[in-house]
């Protein structure tokens, strides 16, 4: 499967997340942009592909594409979330802030030209995009678990990044999979198993005892 | 013992007394574990800044771990709160456990995260390679987060939410800062597993791409910001301060912002080395410095819980030492004297908050009024502690503070000036509105005093003490050591020691 491929379906994905009205899509979605990135250091790597590439590649796409989709649809079923999204922001108006958001990425892409990086000229905008919509689905959905699913978003698009533009540095692309997912979903696994056990809901906008 | 043992030994003992302290079958002797752990890693701590000033950086690990003159002194002002809370923390759980409130587990808990913290907090300092510096950011975040709800309440849930919500975006923005500073310094000629090491990219600044580091040096300051409480990123810090137990606020509040500000500190010398963007970075801090006193001094007005509003003079003091540093010259030195005052200062204010509110129950000011009444230990410390966070003189923070004044005027920046001054106006008519009521006022109904140890009594005033010497007469060692470590940030020399001397007299 070629980068240009799997960069295309991330970027589709992230737009279906912005429209997605129903929690168990989206969740299904993430995993499906999970499996994909974990092609994606197949793909990049050419004929160089090592050990340690398909150790990666394996390893998140296990982590992404099965174990975090199940983990959530558990963590759905506890809590006794209602299916739909609840946005802040509607569906239109969440893709069309895709759309900004889109050209926004590739604007930044252009600017952001990784030297040598040939048939990876794209690599840059698609992470941004992601990011940003990452960043959008947290800060424009209610559910606690929308936010994680925003926040995995994130995730992938810096691993996106990591992957295209500093595959060369060991250790650096591993220390974000690792941690930065620990703390997404473990922690805030925890935190929304006992904000909804305390106040018998999920919803993030009703945390709003503590202000000013 | 030689120093490059130390190094591995600072980062051993921590997670060894966390260990320890989560195997033991009583709360007390858990927290007693802590306080020892913190206690040996402040004597290391203070061997090891003591090398460093007198005969430059310490290495360990192949490089991978280096202690210079700014990470040593931040390390002792992490190191000192750390001791200072540590040995609050055996008092103010003490009561705790003797009144029930505290089972064991939960106590066990707080001492291993708190040492777990304290570990990670001092890979930060001691680490070479800015992708370990963040995982020690990144870690210090996670073990923090559950000290927060120590006492399980719909509140303090709230606050841990908010705080492992927004602070894992800001470390996660922060990674990627790291990763397109990665990117940029892919031109270097160096083997790439030396490719994120501080002292190679400082040697190496000029060969880095622009646009990769503007990028970057933009998600560091809002990821890395965000864990400093830097507005508008600031909006978990008033609620995780405010819910936390008290030592856990006064670590957050006295260290644990300032550790992320650090991190933003190792960036500037980088990025104003690189060709075509020196001055950049600077006036961004400035603008976030600015910004964050305004806000701070604006909410400062409108607090009714004590907790708070110190959590909101913290958001106030990181944004004059993000000021400080982004002016630069003898700014850089002024931010990083605010760091040890505003560090000392709001430690205790929170150590004196929280025992009378522990008494009483609250932290509403209008119920915690009159506290000089209930005990002149805990009264008068938190009248005092207020006095020196809003920079009355001759208190060591209006020394600092005049001398980002002075920073401001050396660069003609008068706009900036004004708004600092009228932040800090705004501040110290406000929380002085605050103040003196809760000193003096009409505690109401007649209440039970609030007592104090020895121990107590001592951790309350003598960093008070210091702070008004330091306000007076500031010792050459200290002085030097300041100097060395502002130098690592700015050009060296760019300052001389003498004309220093003369302004801050």
């Amino acid at each position: 499967m070629s980068v240009e491929l799997i960069l295309t379906v991330v970027v589709l994905t992230n737009l279906r997340l912005l429209g997605a009205s129903r929690l168990g899509a989206c969740i299904r979605t993430v995993g499906v942009q999970g499996l994909l990135l974990g092609l994606l250091p197949l793909a990049t790597s050419g004929r160089l592909t090592t050990l340690h590439v398909v150790l990666l590649a394996v390893g998140s796409m296990v982590l992404k594409g099965f174990i975090f989709p199940r983990l959530l649809f558990w963590a759905l079923r506890e809590a006794h979330v209602s299916r739909e999204v609840e946005p802040f922001i509607g569906y239109t108006g969440s893709l069309l802030i895709g759309g900004v958001m889109l050209g926004g990425a590739v604007w930044l892409g252009d600017r952001l030209v990784i030297p040598g990086a040939n048939g990876l000229s794209r690599v840059v905008a698609v992470a941004m995009f992601s990011i940003l919509t990452g960043l959008f689905l947290i800060v424009a959905r209610k559910r606690a678990i929308h936010q994680v699913l925003g926040f995995l978003v994130m995730e992938n698009g810096i691993y996106i990044f990591g992957l295209g533009a500093i595959s060369g540095i060991p250790l650096l692309v591993e220390l974000g999979l690792l941690l930065d997912i620990f703390v997404a979903v473990f922690v805030m696994g925890i935190a929304v198993y006992h904000i909804n056990r305390e106040f018998d809901h999920m919803e993030t906008d009703k945390l709003d005892v503590l202000k000013g | 013992m030689n120093s490059h043992l130390v190094i591995w030994v600072m980062l051993i003992v921590p997670v060894a007394a966390a260990c320890l302290a989560v195997l033991q079958k009583s709360g007390r002797w858990a927290l007693r574990i802590a306080l020892a752990g913190a206690g040996i890693e402040l004597f290391l701590g203070l061997a090891m800044a003591k090398r460093v000033f007198s005969s430059g950086a310490a290495t360990s690990g192949a490089e991978w771990l280096r202690l210079d003159e700014l990470g040593a002194y931040n390390l002792v002002v992490m190191l000192v709160v750390y001791f200072l809370s540590s040995v609050y923390a055996l008092f103010y759980f003490d009561r705790e456990i003797a009144g029930g409130k505290l089972g064991v587990n939960r106590a066990r808990m707080f001492a291993g995260l708190w040492c777990g913290a304290l570990g990670a907090m001092t890979l930060v300092f001691v680490s070479n390679n800015l992708g370990i510096m963040w995982v020690g950011i990144e870690a210090t975040t996670l073990l923090t987060a559950p000290l927060i709800s120590v006492h399980l309440t719909r509140e303090s849930l709230e606050a841990m939410w908010k705080y492992i919500l927004i602070c894992s975006v800001g470390v996660a923005f922060a990674f990627m800062g790291t990763l397109l500073v990665a990117a940029g310094a892919r031109s270097m000629r160096i083997d790439s597993e030396h490719i994120l090491f501080w002292t190679e990219l400082r040697r190496n600044a000029s060969v880095l791409d622009p646009a990769f580091v503007k990028a970057g040096f933009v998600f560091l300051l809002v990821g890395y910001g965000t864990k400093a409480g830097l507005a508008p990123m600031h909006n978990w810090l008033p609620d995780a301060h405010s819910q936390a137990p008290t030592p856990v606020s006064a670590i957050f509040s006295g260290f644990m912002l300032n550790a992320a500000l650090y991190c933003v500190m190792r960036y500037v010398p980088i990025i104003e080395s690189v060709p075509g963007l020196k001055g950049w970075s600077s006036s961004l801090l400035v603008l976030v410095g600015t910004v964050s006193i305004l806000v701070a001094a604006v909410f400062i007005l409108a607090q009714h819980d004590l907790k708070r509003l110190l959590a909101y003079h913290s958001v106030e003091h990181m944004g004059i030492i993000t000021l400080g540093l982004g002016l630069g010259g003898i700014g850089t030195f002024a931010a990083l004297f605010h760091t040890l005052n505003h560090s000392l200062c709001k430690t205790v204010a929170f150590f004196t908050a929280g025992r009378l509110g522990q008494a009483c129950g609250t932290h509403n000011m209008t119920r915690l009024s009159g506290s000089m009444r209930l005990s002149i230990v805990w009264g008068g410390g938190l009248f005092c502690s207020i006095l020196v966070l809003i920079g009355v003189a001759p208190f060591a923070i209006f020394m600092s503070e005049f001398q980002i004044l002075k920073a401001a005027a050396d660069n003609h920046a008068i706009a900036v000036a004004v708004l600092f001054l009228v932040g800090c106006g705004i501040v110290f008519v406000g929380a002085l509105g605050h103040a003196i009521p809760l000193a003096w006022g009409d505690p109401g109904d007649a209440r039970l005093a609030v007592s104090a140890r020895p121990a107590e009594v001592a951790i309350v005033f003598l960093p008070l003490a210091v702070l008004l010497v330091l306000g007076l007469w500031m010792p050459a060692p200290f002085k030097h050591a300041l100097l060395a470590a502002a130098d690592v940030i700015r050009q060296a020399g760019a300052v001389s020691a003498d004309s220093l001397f003369s302004m801050s007299r």
